[in-house]
Formats: C-alpha cells, structure tokens, sequence
C-alpha cells in the first residue's frame, strides 16, 4: 500500500485542479447597502465598566477518601473554604477584561483571564491545578519515599516475606500526584484576514505513584518520585478569507524529569545471587517534539471543497544511559553509545475534498498518510537481567509505523426526510521489526436517516470490516521466539462487524426522547492464540421533559457489555487453554432544576447510580476455573440551593452524598506477605461513604 | 473485501473523476443559490425595532447577548458594530410588521433554514483557524447545526466551560457519559478537563476528530513522559495508546480494557510463564501457585516498565 500513497497524493491535487478550472464564477451575492443612521442601538443593554461575582462559604466532609477525592481534592475530612470569583470589565474602545477563579482554596483551583482591545489583541493567562489521590491505603517497609533512592531498616534480606520484620517496619504511604500548569499567550489581528497567537504552558507533575522493582522472580512494589515539567509552545498564523483559509502553526513540547532514575534495595536475599543487593529503574528521560504543520481550506464552488493538511515533526531523547547494573561482581562490556540519540520523525498528512455534487447528492474523499519514521540508531546491547547475571546481548528495535488511509463516503438525499449514506474504507499499515509487517483492512458502510412525522428522527448504521494480513513472520533478534499460532489483535486478521440504531423523538413540545443501541463482533478466525472474539453491546437512552415553566426533569439510563475470548497454549503448540472476560457496565440517573420561588428560590437535585461487575474465567483441561467478579458501585447524590436575598446577594446551599464499593481480586486479601516472593503495599479495593454540605454567599456587583 | 492495488488505484482514479464532474455540475448549478431568509427589507432602527418585543421578559433570554463578544461594538466584525441583530437574522422588516416567524431567519431546530443555510450565518466569520474543517467533518456532515451545541445568546455560553461543555457534548454522546461515570476514568465528571481537549468538535482530519495528528500525540501533550523514543520500546505503546488504555474510562484499574495477566496474554504467548492458564486456585487460600503473576499488579509486579524502558538492561522492562 506504501507505494500507492503517492500516486494517490498526485490524483488527488490533479482532482483539485479540475474543480479549480470548474470553480464557480457567479458573482458574488452583494448586499444593497443598509441605511443604518437611524440604527442607535438604545434599547440596547450594553454593559460598560466593572462587573462580576465573589462567592465565599465553607463546607464539610464527613470522612477521608482517597479515591472520592481522586480528582475533586477532597480527600480529607474536615472544614473546607469555597471562594469564587469572576470579574468582567469593558472600556472604551473594545478593551476587555474577564476573569474567572475557582475553587481557591482546593486542590483543583483555576484562574482564568483574558483582557486586551476586541478585535485587535488580546493576552491570556491561565492557572490550574489537578490532583490525583491513587491511594491512602498503601504500606511499605522502604524508607526514602518519594526521592530517588528507597532504603529498608533493619531486618532485611529475607528470604520471602514471611521472614521479613514487616509488623515493625511498614509505615503507611499514599500516592499522589499533583498538576500545576501555568499558561500565557497572545493573539494579534494585525488585519482583518490574518490573526496570530502564540502561547506557552508550563506544566509540572509532582508527586508519588507505585511501581515495581524485581530481581528475577522476586518483586516488590515500590514508591516512585514524580517530579516532572513539561514546556509547551503553540505558535501560528491563521489567514481567512471567503475562498481560502489557511493556518501555519509551530508546536513545541520539552519533558523533563527530575529524577533520572529510582533505585532501591534488595529486600530479597538469594543465595545464588549474594551480591544483587540493589536495583535501579530507569525514570522516564527527558525528552522534546517539535512540529510545523500548515492546513489550508479552499472554496472551489458554492458546493465544493477541500481541505489539506501537512504536518512534520520530530521526536527526540538523548538521556545518558544508567549504568547496566549496580552489581560490581559483574565485569559488563561497554556499551555501543553512551546515550540513545533517539530521534524519530513523524509525518501527517491528510487531503479531502468534498462537494455537494447536486441538491441531492454529496461527496467526500479523504487520504491520510500517518508515518512514524524512527531514526533510532540500532546497535547491540550487552544487559545484565535484574542485576544478576550477564544475559544474551540484544539489538534495540526502534518501531517504525505507516499508515495510509483512503475513505469515500455519498451521501444521497432520497426524499425530503430520508438520507441514505454509503462509504468504503482502506486502511493500510506498515510496521517495522513486528511479526506482521503489513495490513490492510477495508471497511463497507451504509446509513440510513429518516425522519417521520416531524417528530422522530431515525439513524440506521451498518458496517463490515476485513482485515487481512501476509503472515506472521518471527522477528529474529527476540529471543525466546513468539508462539506463531499467535495473532496479535491489532495486526491480526479479523472481520468486525457493527450496526447502530438510533432514534431522537420530539414526543411533546415539552417532552424529547433520545433512544440508542449499537452492537459490534470481531472475529479473529485466524487467531489461534490470543485474542480470538470480541463483541460488545451498548443500549440507553435520555429523556428531557419540561414538567412546567418553572420544573425540568432529566432522566438516563445506560448498559454495556463487553466481552471477549482468547486463548492460549502452555504446550508452546496449539491452544490448550482459553479465557473469557465479560464486563457490564450500567448507569442511570436523574435530575431536577425547579424554580421553587419566581426569582427567589431555584432548587435542583441530581442523582447517579453506576454499577460495574467483570466476569472472568480461564478454562483448562482440568476444568474451568471462574474468577470473583471485579465489581464497582457507585451512587451519588447532589442536592443544592440558591436563595436570592437581594438583587445582588444569593445564599447557595448544597448537599453531595456518595456511596462507592468496589472488589478486586488482584487487591482484596492480599496483604504484604501474602504472595511469598512479591512484597506488596498490601493496598485494598477502595470503598467510602462521604458527606459533604457546603454554604456560601454570592456577591454579584 | 481485501483490495489490491490496481483496484486500489481504479478506485483512486474513479474518486478524481466523479469529483472533477461534481465540480463542473456544480460550477453550471451555481446561478440558483439557495435562500437565505424571507424578509428582503432591513427593519427602520435595527435592534430598536427588535427590542420593542423582544423585551428583557421575553421567555427566550435575549439581553445576555449584550455581556458577550458578539456585542462588542468597537471590534467593527461583531455583529453588533454593523447590522446588529439582522446580521445574523437577516433582513427584519417584514417579521417586525408581521410577525411572522417565518419572515425573520431563525436559528431554532423549527426553523424554515436548513442547517446548512443556518451555519452559514456563523461561517460568514468563523470560518477560518480552528473552523477550516468543518465543511466535512462529521459533526456537519451528521446534520449538526451551530446552535445544536452553542448558545449565542448566553452570557457564558455551556459548551465553552469546563464545568459545562461535557453535558452538552452528552446529549448525542450517552456513551460517553456511561464512560466517564466508570471508576477509572479522566477527571471530565468533575469539571477538570473537557471533552474539547481531546477532540475538536469543529472537525478534524484526525481519527475520532482528535486535536492532534494521532492518538498518541493527542496523549502526549499531557502525559509526555510517555513519548520517548526509548530504547526498549513497547511495540504497541508506540503505535496506539488505546491497545491497552480505554480513554473514556472503565471498569478496571488504570483505563486498561482488561485486567492483567488476561490483557497482556492477548499478544504474549512465549513458552514459560507468559503462556501459563492462570486460573483461580492462585487466590489467597487457593491452594494453587502462580499468585506473583496474579495478584498485585500481575505482570506488572516485574515488568513495570511496559511504556519502554531507556536503561541499557530494560530489555525485559524490568529496569
């Protein structure tokens, strides 16, 4: 297919240039002038001068939770300050001020704003903060977390867990990150049709997450430092106007980490191995991307476009390399580099051209060309496995990836309230040092929308999808080989097919329904190993209803589920077990907005329940062996007020319940010393009841 | 279905050709252009005349607009610097006289406009930058109208707020809203982060109309560690970050679509343990081995570097 995409690149521009010589030559469609001295625009509210609310309260949480406060920072209990605010100010010639802070003594604070002369310039800074809490149940005898060296007390080695002194030395430890990003930017209309911005974020990642460390077959998780900031630059200049539209754009993106690397001590003692007292994992390197893109969209005709967009970019990491080992008994070659000098270039390219061909007939095509070209020199790599012994040397694999993709879709206007719309997707991807090099997959589509009585509009979709490929063929440098029965489920052959239904009702003028159900099947025939079906279900629906001028009610509702099956062979030969997962997920929910009191009183109510369970089993010839069900449940009620006491004064009140259970195998019962040669953090399954009441005043000015 | 490449390029060649005659169809249609409203005349005092009705009482809001950009009258593009209200509904002489809601363009789902007629009041301004792709896109091709997602006259309007946007975003997208209500999930429930981040509802020549080129640099702007390139790579984590990760959310740990050792032994089948069945007997009290490739993080508990690995001796991702 690679070879293809050029000649392809070529019929399209020769396509573009046949629609320019028809290009519409009609006169333009001028407008009379408009006799506007008597237009004075009195009645009109414009809002000159200073404007904006303060909002300041407290609030509560009944109980600490980690994961209800995952994201929303409140994961401790206690006294909480609610501060808000937003101003807005208009002076004499177009000059503008808005700004927007919230939540501003949370973890999740913003600050937003943005001033300037409209139409001219306008100056941009941004705040905000996200919180992650992954955890407050973690345990762990290391000391040292959160730096980059994690050091054990006495006691340790040990030979497994059971033997280590954990009842005296874990101390509790939790997991959490925070984002800090700071942005600013401008953008400039220096004439009417052009406009360019710029603008730069500054982002940082502090933290703690978990990770693992292990020497051969002993593990043990560990508490990684996360200490990372990351540089953006959004440059461009966009031009408009009537026929052309165009936009030059340079992105630039810098990580870097604070931390090149954690290590930690051997909490294991083997006596094969005495002197692999101590790892070391490589953190995340620092690295950049730079990219210069130009998307341009052209008006042929009234009724004919295209749309093209290039853009270049290159990915670079040149880290220093750690040391192969901390093991000194180790005599280890020297490397081939000192550093990786990785760099891989990436292209996107995307043409598309689309006319509506009569009043009743459109057309669309679209090539996109995706290249991820890795540069990476390859060289050969003598490595230490888990700092024990001297291992086969290896040569890198720098993956490369093209796509080429083609689609062409009509979309033809049968009658007044009937569409019906067909497509063909190609799709075709190269990929280097894999054991499929190339597929191509070509999907048929058809849609049918009709409408009926003015009331209901209705949306059939159906599809079917190919995928085929050459054959495996082992990559030679991975040792021990792949199982060649195996099909890796994104390369592998497979037929997918999908339908979709969906309906949006008018029932009432106070009263829409919107119904949707969508099914789709994979089969990966030639799969004998892996991934070998996949099939998913998903129904729901929505219905909005305007109980009266002062009442709205909202209710959802929703179930998916996913399953899947795959096999696999212990033999290293045909299949000989097999395993199922199977996921239903369900969502409902309900909300109110009433206006209690005209003017005086709004109060609202949302609740949702969200329930989770996954089913997985593995199927051997000794018999089936069925997993307890991962499980989640979710129920989360909101209730709030608002009563105006003045014009310009409000009391706002609310109330926010939650309810969360969760189980997981792969957590509940395992404690540190539960599995002999995996020191764990002995986390379980998080599940909380919190109560949360918040009051505040809201000052309008 | 699998094609070949002479098809392939017929099939290129056919395309070009029933575009090159589209266009010259289109180029001898072009004298009819549709309608854009019924009234022909321009009201006597323009919004005066307007808002001797449409007083701040009336049941749809109108006065908002005049706290928003589009009211900005010393910026000379917005509409309120020029033909005021009838710049985007048109000449309204005829529905100030009448009344009639069919002499005035209206932006309503009733309107007598088709979508098409009424976007384009819209594109008139905003068709550049990040409105180069909407003729096309799936949102317009789908029959979206600009007001299906906006509200114009809003002070702030929904979609344009964190808090807000995914609940308009919702109202087509209910699965979407099942996702991001998952125990696993990106912070969208709780106004952090919007749907707008990822995907550019305007269009975009990216799959999923993605806000950047390609999954994984749409991924990368926020989770740049990830971006390498390393020397250990993990084939898939370089080519698709959704291999593994659901986006939208689930129902498992870590946005994974499945739970390890079942997720990796779907592409791992090496002989020794990567092959081994895995069954139940390896829970606590089970009685059965293998609970280090099971329990904790599974696979996870030594390959901890499966997003790649820059240390000489990470072949493995271990290190």
């Amino acid at each position: 297919m690679k070879t293809a995409a050029q000649p392809f690149l070529l019929s399209m521009l020769s396509a573009l240039c046949s629609v320019t010589g028809a290009a519409d030559s009609a006169a333009a469609n001028g407008q009379a002038a408009v006799d506007t001295s008597r237009w004075l625009c009195e009645l009109c509210r414009f809002e000159d001068g200073l404007s904006g609310t303060l909002e300041l309260g407290g609030g509560n949480v009944s109980d600490s939770s980690s994961k209800f406060g995952e994201y929303n920072g409140l994961d401790d209990e206690g006294g909480f300050v609610i501060g808000d605010g937003a101003a807005r100010y208009r002076g004499a010639g177009g000059a503008y001020l808005n700004v927007d802070a919230s939540n501003l003594w949370l973890d999740t604070r913003s600050l937003a704003a943005e001033g300037g002369q409209q139409g001219k310039y306008s100056l941009f800074l941004n705040y905000d903060e996200i919180p992650h809490f992954v955890s407050d149940s973690a345990e762990t005898p290391f000391i040292g977390n959160g730096g980059a060296s994690l050091t054990l007390p006495a006691g340790f080695p040990a030979g497994t867990t059971a033997l280590m002194p954990l009842a005296s030395t874990l101390r509790p430890v939790d997991l959490e990150t925070k984002r800090q990003e700071l942005g600013v930017g401008a953008a400039w209309t220096a004439v009417r049709a052009w406009e360019y911005a710029a603008n730069f974020r500054h982002q940082t990642r502090d933290g703690t997450q978990g990770t693992t460390g292990a020497f051969f077959v002993n593990a043990s998780q560990l508490v990684a430092p996360v200490d990372y900031d990351t540089d953006e630059i959004d440059a461009s200049a966009s031009y408009a106007s009537a026929k052309l539209q165009a936009k030059f754009a340079y992105y630039g993106s810098k990580f870097r980490n604070n931390n090149a690397s954690l290590t930690w001590q051997n909490p294991f003692s083997v006596p094969a191995f005495p002197d692999a007292v101590g790892g070391q994992l490589a953190l995340p390197p620092d690295n950049e991307f730079h990219q210069i893109s130009a998307s341009a969209g052209y008006q042929f005709a009234d009724r004919t476009r295209a749309t093209a967009d290039v853009a270049y970019g290159r990915m670079t990491q040149d880290d220093a390399f750690l040391a192969p080992t901390l093991n000194t008994t180790l005599a280890v070659p020297a490397l081939p580099r000192v550093s990786l000098d990785g760099r891989a270039n990436i292209l996107n390219a995307n043409v598309e051209l689309n006319s509506a061909v009569t009043d009743r007939l459109r057309l669309k095509a679209t090539y996109t060309h995706n290249d991820r070209d890795n540069r990476t020199p390859r060289a050969v790599y003598d490595w230490v496995s888990t700092d024990m012994f001297l291992a086969s040397p290896r040569a890198n694999l720098p993956y490369g990836f093209t796509q080429d993709k083609f689609k062409l879709r009509a979309d033809y206007k049968t009658s007044a309230n009937v569409r019906t719309s067909v497509g063909f997707d190609h799709d075709s991807n190269a990929r280097t040092f894999q054991g499929v090099n190339t597929t191509d997959e070509s999907t048929i589509w058809g849609t049918v929308t009709s409408r009926f009585l003015d009331k209901v509009d209705m949306t059939l979709k159906v599809a079917h999808g190919d995928r085929g490929n050459p054959g495996y063929q082992p990559v030679a440098t991975i040792v021990p080989p792949e199982n060649p029965l195996l099909g890796r489920y994104n390369m592998a052959a497979r037929t997918r097919d999908s339908a979709e239904l969906r309906a949006d009702i008018a029932a009432t003028d106070k009263m829409s329904i919107g119904l949707q159900i969508d099914a789709s099947e994979d089969e990966y025939s030639d799969s004998t190993i892996g991934l070998t079906s996949g099939r998913e279900l998903n129904f729901g629906g929505d219905i909005a209803v305007t109980l009266s001028e002062q009442t709205n009610l909202h209710f959802f509702a929703n179930r998916q589920v996913i399953k899947s099956e795959q096999a696999g062979s212990q033999t290293f030969s045909t299949a000989d077990w097999s395993g199922e997962n199977e996921d239903t997920i369900d969502l409902a929910g309900i909300g109110l907005r009433h206006v209690a009191i005209k003017d005086k009183l709004d109060i609202g109510a949302d609740y949702t329940v969200s329930r989770s369970s996954s089913e997985i089993s593995v199927n051997t010839p000794a018999g089936g062996s069925a997993f307890p069900d991962l499980s989640t449940s979710l129920d989360s009620l909101k209730l709030y007020a608002t009563y105006r006491m003045k014009e310009n004064l409000s009391l706002r009140a609310g109330y926010w319940y939650e309810r969360y259970d969760s189980k997981n195998w792969m957590l509940d019962g395992v404690a540190h010393d539960t599995i002999p040669n995996v020191l764990t953090f002995g986390e379980q399954s998080p599940r909380y009841r919190v109560h949360v009441i918040t009051m505040s005043v809201r000052y309008s000015f | 279905m699998k094609i070949n490449k002479p098809s392939f390029a017929a099939l290129l060649l056919s395309s070009c050709i029933v575009f090159g005659v589209a266009a010259v169809a289109q180029a001898q249609d072009a004298s009819a252009p549709p309608a854009t409203g019924q009234g022909t005349e321009y009201s006597e005092k323009g919004a005066d005349t307007c808002l001797m009705c449409h007083t701040e009482s009336w049941p749809y809001p109108i006065f908002p607009i005049f706290k928003t950009k589009h009211a900005n009258r010393a910026d000379t593009r917005t509409p309120f610097a020029g033909l005021q209200c009838e710049a985007c509904h048109g000449p309204g002489a005829r529905h100030a006289t009448t009344g009639s809601k069919d002499a005035t363009n209206s932006f309503k789902e009733t309107s007598f406009l088709s979508v098409g007629q009424r976007n384009q009041a819209c594109l008139d301004c905003h068709q550049g930058n990040a409105h180069i792709g909407w003729i096309g896109s799936t949102h317009e091709i789908n029959n979206l109208a600009c007001t299906s997602c906006h509200k114009l006259h809003a002070e702030h309007d929904p979609v344009l707020a964190k808090a807000t946007q995914s609940e308009v975003c919702y109202k087509c997208h209910a699965r979407e809203r099942a996702d991001f209500n998952k125990s696993s999930t990106h912070p969208v429930r709780f106004g952090l982060i919007t749907c707008s981040e990822c995907h550019s509802p305007h269009g975009s020549n990216a799959a999923a109309m993605l806000a950047k080129p390609t999954v994984n640099q749409t991924c990368y702007t926020c989770h740049a560690e990830k971006r390498g390139p390393f020397l250990w790579e993990h084939a898939p984590v370089a080519e698709d970050c959704t291999l593994c990760h659901s986006p939208h959310g689930s129902a498992r740990p870590s946005l994974l679509s499945k739970t390890p050792p079942s997720l990796c032994q779907q592409c791992h089948a090496v002989a020794g343990h990567p092959s081994v069945a895995y069954t139940s007997t390896a829970l606590p009290g089970g009685g059965g081995g293998g609970a280090a490739f099971l329990l904790a993080g599974g696979c996870i508990n030594c390959h901890s570097q499966v997003h790649g690995s820059n240390h000489p001796s990470g072949v493995k991702l271990m290190r």
